[in-house]
């Protein structure tokens, strides 16, 4: 009787936790270039997302592989040469709202919020703060935000040919449309 | 003498053009048309998704950067971004499927969870789920 109990409320506690928990597998990550000489483009459609609404925490995993560009050749170097995608296939980034107290969840409307964390690259992990939206809308919660990353702080080597027609600072764009985590 | 430096200076004009050429070619280099490409692979969904969940290393130097033609039973078709559908597939497990990202122009959007279909696509791998890229319908079923 003690152990239906007990396995009861570990059950509440988990739906409950679950409640609070919003996800998606179709986020957007995009980056973007630009130069005099080229701007380039990449689209990653495949992202998961996982959001915790009572902690403000949030984690983003993609595949490097799953970065599409316009032309073949680019996306060939950007995975062989660049980020080594056969070797380190993911990137990941675990963060946390800061200002999650001025975000209400339970009323629809958009919201400016900040984020810290994790961001891994490469193998790499640099602290970045960014400002993002949180947008509450019926049956789910959208957040963007975009930022810059300067690929040599993820020690991403661009050979002095090359380097002229990658921007310094690459534009990053995070679009998410969260849903609940089914119960 | 004149002749051999003609020759010579065609030489090397004829290999100047022909190295343009294939940069210019390699550098337009397109995506493969996965609507007509022969697939490297046919499998289903249930299988592809099981052998990535049972050894994602063996299934991933199997079928990473390959055309995959898979079939299976569409669960969800999600707009993903202004120009990409995500189509999921269904498998063995609750948790895991096979995402297969469209170009929105593709004819994607007739599709409707339920159907059967079967799609070629270019695998980037295992996050998830099993994740297919560039994709293209061979044959559905409703």
């Amino acid at each position: 009787m003690k152990r239906l109990f007990l396995f009861s409320l570990l059950l509440t506690l988990v739906l409950g936790a679950n409640a609070q928990k919003f996800m998606t597998k179709n986020g957007y990550i995009g980056f973007f270039s630009h130069t005099p000489m080229e701007d380039i483009k990449a689209d990653n459609n495949q992202v998961v997302g996982v959001l915790d609404i009572s902690s403000g925490e949030m984690v983003y995993q993609a595949l490097i592989k799953s970065f599409h560009f316009d032309r073949a050749l680019m996306e060939e170097h950007f995975n062989e040469n660049y980020m080594e995608s056969d070797k380190i296939p993911k990137s990941i980034f675990k963060g946390k709202i800061t200002n999650l107290a001025s975000v209400d969840f339970t009323k629809p409307g958009t919201y400016d919020v900040t984020v810290d964390g994790d961001l891994t690259i490469h193998d790499v992990t640099n602290k970045i703060s960014t400002k993002g939206t949180i947008e509450v809308v019926s049956g789910g919660i959208n957040a963007s935000s975009k930022f810059n990353i300067v690929p040599e702080d993820y020690k991403i080597a661009i050979p002095g040919v090359v380097r002229e027609k990658i921007d310094k600072n690459l534009g990053v764009t995070v679009t998410m449309k969260f849903t609940p985590v089914a119960k | 003498m004149k002749s051999y430096v003609k020759i010579a200076l065609f030489v090397v004009v004829f290999f100047a053009i022909a190295g343009i050429l294939a940069a210019l070619i390699m550098f337009n280099k397109k995506h493969p048309d996965t609507s007509k490409a022969k697939p490297d692979f046919v499998v289903t969904a249930v299988t592809l998704q099981k052998e990535f969940e049972d050894n994602e290393k063996t299934a991933s130097a199997r079928y990473i950067n390959k055309i995959l033609e898979v079939s299976g039973t569409i669960a969800s078709v999600t707009a993903a971004d202004s120009s990409h559908t995500n189509l999921s597939l269904k498998t063995g497990s609750d948790m895991s499927s096979v995402i297969c990202t469209f170009p929105s122009n593709s004819g994607v959007k007739q599709y409707k969870p339920g159907d059967d279909i079967t799609l070629r696509g270019e695998c980037s791998g295992y996050l998830m789920d099993v994740l297919l890229n560039n994709c293209a319908g061979v044959m559905s079923r409703k």
